[in-house]
Order: C-alpha cells, then structure tokens, then sequence
C-alpha cells in the first residue's frame, strides 16, 4: 500500500496538450476518482500513472520512489481496464495466475491467493471457465480478480463499469467498494459518471480541459462547487444556472423576479454589488413556496417520477428544474410559486464561471 | 403448422390452372430459394463438377492422342501404371518435400514480417506496400528472376557468396542445390500472403491484452508466446490450410528455374502431369496422376479443417 503523488504532470502529443500540469497528493489507502468529460485527460493521468503512456513534464511518485522511466512492471500497481482485457484463450484460474507465475510465485501460493481472491468475489465455481463463457458482471469480477492477487501498493480502474448495464453497474459498484473496505489498498478510479464518484470516493478530482477544477470530499463537491462546470457536472438532474444581477443584496434574475443573496456570502469582500453573476440552484433545493424565499416562473413541462416531481419552469429567458414532493403537481402554462432557500444558491462570476464564495 | 400441411395436397389437387399461375407468381420461400440458388448450382455444376467428373471419367480410359486409337475404358489400368512408374514416386516425393520445407518455412517468415508490419510506423503504406509486392509478382516471373539470382556466374547469390569467402556453388547442376534454390524462392514469393493473412490476425488482437500483460510483469518474449502465438492459431490454420494446397501444386517457379532438372531431380507432381498431358498427350494417364493429386488436395484440407473445428 502506498501513497501517490503528481507534481506538474503533463502529457502533450506534439502541439496539443492533454494534461497541463496537474498537482496531487493521494493519501495511502485513500479511495480517488478522477472525473471529468470525455476529452478531459482523466484517463491518459491514469496511464501515465500505470505506466502505460510516458509523461512530457513533471514527477509521478508511487510511495517514496519517482517512477517517471519506470516499465508498468516495475511499479508494483494492477489495473482494471475498460474492456476487462481478460485474455481470452485462458481459464479464468489461469488469468488470474498469469502475473504470479510471470513474477515466479510458487504453484501453491498461486492457489491459495486465487481462492481467497475467487471467495472474496464470488467467482470460485467459475475458475475453469473461459472469458467468452462469462457474463459482463462475472467478467468484470473476474478482472477485479486479477487484480487483488497481485497485492499491489495501487490499483487502478480505467472507467470499469461503462461496458455493464444500469442495473449490474450498481451491483458491481457496491463490491468495488466493498473490496476497498476489504483490502484497504490505494485506488485510483477514472470514470466519467459522476454518480459512480459521488458514491465510491474518499476524494473526488474534477477535470476539465486537462487540468484540474476542483479536489474534494462528495459532500465539498455538491454543496461547494467551485465552479459552474463542477456545479453542472456533480449532481442530477444537473443544477440549474441562471444569468441574475446583485443589487442591494438581492440577486435580480433577468424577467424581474428576485430572492435575497446567500446570507454565507459577504458582498464587500468579493465586491458583487452590482455585478453580473450565474446563479446555481439544484433542482432538490426548490420546495413549496412559503419556505424561505419565493421565486415565481410559468410552469412548462412537469415530469412525474413517482417518488418525486420534476417541474421545468422559465425565469425570464432560463429555464430551471425543480424536484419536488410527488403530491406537487401544477398544470403547463400556471405561473408557479416556489420556495428556495437562500442559503443554498451558489453564485459564480459570470466572466470567470468561478464560484464567489 | 401440421393441419395446414395436411390440407395443402389436397388444395393442389383441386387447384386451377390460373391458381397454379398465381401461386407460381407468389412462390413459398422453399420454391424461391431454390430459384435464386439455380442460377449459381448450374454454373458451378458447369465448371466444377463437370470437369471434376470428366477428369475422374478420363482417369479410367487409354485416351492417348498420339496413339491414334480411339478412346477405349481401361479401368484402373492408369492407376497401376502409376504405382510402376519410378518418376511419379520421384514427382510425387519431391512435391511432399517441397509442401514440408516451404510451408513452415513460409509460415516463419511471413510471421516474422507480419510481426515488423504491425510495428507503429508513422507510415504504414510503404510497408504494407512491400509486403504485397512479392504476392502480386506472377510465379513464373518470379521463378524467372531468381533463376538469374542463381545463376553460377551472373547471379547475385554467387557474388555474395564469392565476396564472403565462398566459392560460388553451380546450383543447377546439382539435384541437392537445385531444389534448396527452388524452395528458397517459393519460401520468398510465398511469406508475404503468409504475413498478410497473419497481419490481419494480429490486427484483431486488442491492444489493452499488450497493456495487461505489460502490468502484470510479462516482458515481450513472454507476451508473444502467451498472448500473441495462441490468438494467432485461427489466422495461422487459415493460412496453412491455403500455402499448403498451393504447395501441392507446385509447378510454375520449378518450371521456370530448372524445368524438373537435373534430370528428373526437381521435377513435382504437377509438371508431371503436364508433361504427360499436354507434351505426351496421354490424357488418360495424366487424368490419373491429376486424380490422385486432388484426392491428396482433399485429405490435407481435411485434416486442417478437422484441426479447426477441434480447435474450436
């Protein structure tokens, strides 16, 4: 087990620069998630990490040892691929042996690593089978597999679950996170869906663009945004944004309708009065009106879900969501009366999108 | 479905001309596959089993045209002429031998070029290029130029040779070096559609098993007997299955290098049998050595094809 650490890592295939800089600490036994959008770098760090890609610039550390030059080999990590990379001519016994007996691991420790492993997963009545003789969740498993009987000081997963359906992703992710709980090793986990990070993360890293926009715990994530893109990306439906103005210590939507600002926020430190700003309100922080302030709009489509109501309504020229009690249940075209408490709307710099408080 | 077959001969019987002509407008899907396949049954009836049977027909006759004797049914007559001849059992050898040294030698060099040709090069083109040339070289072409490659005073071979110290070797003159030559230049115009159908193979092995197998600690040696070698096994029989019945029909590159020569020496299976057909004439006997070259055309593809479905 092992700590890791980027320092100014960067990746760039001739002119175009994938990774731009990225400083960060991962504490020994921590649980990270990169994630980001498609594009964003979160798997090429990963690779340059597993030694998979080389680095353009900056240190990459495993525990105490910089592993910048290192082969994948000897950096002592297992990876979990996308496609499970199950080599598909061997058993799954044999998978699962393949780096033991590579690494010279007697015969009977092989077994007994492979058992404990199988147990561990569920997989033991499957060993003598082939890949193609696999369910995706099993194949899955079976990846998982290989990868606890190395013992290594990190894993890896590269975006695991995108090849399983809805309901088996969130079977296999709760034995992800079990066998962390388990095992107790570093892993690094990239993924690009947000619930998957919210839900398996010590420590979430957004990225966008090659570099990082905000490092922190689920709940730093969703209740401080440190940005508009962060904002929309943790959380759904998506919080909704809105263009408004302060003015007076209240945020003035466009169309007229108005709520007092965030009583968190001191307008003379950040000098807001009268600027332009994004309001952030998550669709789950909107509830009957009479509870703090009021915001009013015209209902345009409303989508029942059974254990709550989603309400689209304009405000001026944006449209917001509103999840609510099921009982909640207004026509298309009635102008909507919705309370919102204050306290719970993020304001972010129209020019920089960046969070004002 | 059964209570509908039941009824249906009797609906024929009582059915009217203009419902004959209807229901042959509007045919069931048994009549129509039928109609679509009749068009290529009929032409491959024409230029297969036609020739086929007319080949095996002739095998049993003494149909010589230099004779003047009108064809007469001699049954296995041919067939035991043949176990007589000393030159068939020579042909015939030479050809087992050259199928066993230019398949897996062929095999070993266009893996290791199909090995060089899925290297990342920033160009794949040229190398591909190079690859397909030798395939698309006519045999007899190619047999022409490495006759010269050969040749005991001209040839590049001899030079090379010369010039390391080694005096030049007359390779036509001997039964030995004649055929070491032949099969070299086969083994050289063969690798390539070896390696092409390799490439293909190699290409369908995703590269994520490469990336596995470098974290689980396998070097390159490791990775290509584990991973690359045993994926590759489909790609490989496909191949073999082709190079070796080509190679059993060996005849352009040892016509045009040394035609049979010295003597009889290099002489295979398939010269032989243009020899006695289209130089002697003898086409009852020569239809007798092409059966027996189909048959061993037929229990090679056999084999193979057992392997894969063993394999499989």
């Amino acid at each position: 087990m092992s700590s890791v650490s980027f320092r100014r890592l960067e990746k760039a295939y001739g002119p175009l620069r994938i990774v731009k800089g990225i400083d960060l600490e991962i504490a020994d036994k921590e649980f990270v998630v990169l994630v980001g959008p498609s594009g964003c770098g979160k798997s090429t760090t990963l690779r340059m990490l597993a030694g998979l890609e080389s680095i353009s610039g900056g240190e990459i550390r495993i525990g105490e040892r910089v592993v910048n030059k290192l082969p994948p080999r000897e950096r002592d990590i297992a990876m979990v691929f996308q496609d499970y990379a199950l080599y598909p001519h061997k058993t799954v016994y044999d998978n699962m042996a393949f780096s033991l007996k590579v690494r010279g691991v007697p015969a009977s420790d092989i077994r007994t690593r492979i058992t404990q492993a199988a147990d561990m997963l569920g997989i033991g009545q499957l060993l003598d089978r082939k890949p193609s003789q696999l369910s995706g969740g099993q194949r899955q498993r079976v990846a998982m597999g290989r990868a606890i009987v190395r013992r290594p000081q990190v894993f890896l997963f590269d975006e695991p679950l995108s090849n399983l359906d809805a309901k088996l992703r969130g079977q296999v992710r709760t034995e992800i996170k079990r066998l962390h709980q388990a095992v107790g090793t570093t892993i690094i986990y990239v993924t690009h869906d947000q619930v998957e990070a919210m839900t398996l993360a010590d420590r979430i890293v957004i990225l966008k663009g090659g570099e990082i926009e905000q490092v922190g715990t689920p709940d730093e994530v969703y209740n401080k945004p440190a940005s508009v893109f962060v904002g929309g990306f943790i959380g759904s439906p998506a919080m909704n944004f809105a263009k408004a103005q302060l003015q007076g210590g209240r945020l003035k939507f466009e169309g007229g309708a108005d709520i007092p600002l965030n009583p968190g926020v001191d307008v003379k430190s950040v000098a807001l009065d009268g600027r332009d700003v994004v309001v952030g309100i998550r669709p789950e922080h909107f509830s009957a009106a009479g509870q703090g302030a009021t915001l009013s709009g015209r209902v345009q489509v409303v989508e029942p879900l059974g254990s709550d109501t989603l309400i689209h309504f304009a405000v001026g020229s944006s449209t917001l969501t509103a999840r609510v009690v099921p009982e909640m249940r207004p026509s298309p075209g009635e102008i909507l009366e919705i309370g919102v408490d204050p306290s719970r709307v993020h304001i972010f710099d129209a020019g920089t999108e960046r969070a004002l408080h | 479905m059964a209570v509908a077959s039941n009824t249906s001969p009797m609906i024929r019987k009582s059915e009217s001309a203009s419902q004959w002509w209807t229901r042959w407008l509007d045919p069931s899907e048994r009549t129509l596959a039928v109609l679509l396949l009749l068009p290529a049954a009929l032409l491959l009836s024409l230029i297969i089993v036609y020739p086929v049977v007319r080949l095996v027909w002739t095998s049993f006759q003494n149909l010589s045209l230099t004779s003047g004797v009108p064809a007469k049914f001699s049954g296995l007559e041919n067939y035991a002429l043949m176990l007589e001849d000393p030159i068939f059992w020579e042909a015939t050898w030479n050809t087992v031998l050259i199928t066993l040294i230019t398949v897996p030698g062929a095999l070993v060099f266009g893996l290791a070029l199909a090995l060089m040709a899925n290297l990342p090069f920033k160009r794949k083109w040229p190398v591909r290029l190079s690859l397909l040339i030798p395939w698309a070289l006519p045999l007899s072409f190619a047999g022409l130029i490495f006759a010269w490659f050969f040749h005991s005073e001209y040839g590049v071979v001899n030079d090379i040779l010369r010039r390391v110290g080694i005096s030049g070797i007359i390779w036509f003159n001997s039964a030995g070096w004649a055929f070491a030559a032949i099969c070299l230049t086969i083994i050289w115009k063969t690798s390539s559609f070896m390696a092409l159908i390799i490439l293909a193979g190699l290409q369908t092995i995703p590269r994520s098993l490469y990336e596995a197998a470098d974290v689980d600690g396998a070097g390159r040696l490791r990775q290509f007997f584990e991973i690359t070698l045993p994926l590759l096994k489909p790609a490989i029989v496909v191949a073999l299955i082709f190079r070796t019945i080509t190679a059993l029909q060996t005849f352009d590159i040892p016509f045009t290098m040394t035609r049979g020569g010295p003597g009889t020496s290099t002489s295979t299976l398939a010269m032989y049998i243009h020899q006695n057909t289209v130089d002697f004439l003898d086409l009852g006997y020569g239809s007798a050595l092409a059966v027996v070259m189909f048959a061993i055309s037929m229990c090679v593809t056999t084999v193979y094809l057992r392997m894969i479905r063993t394999k499989g």
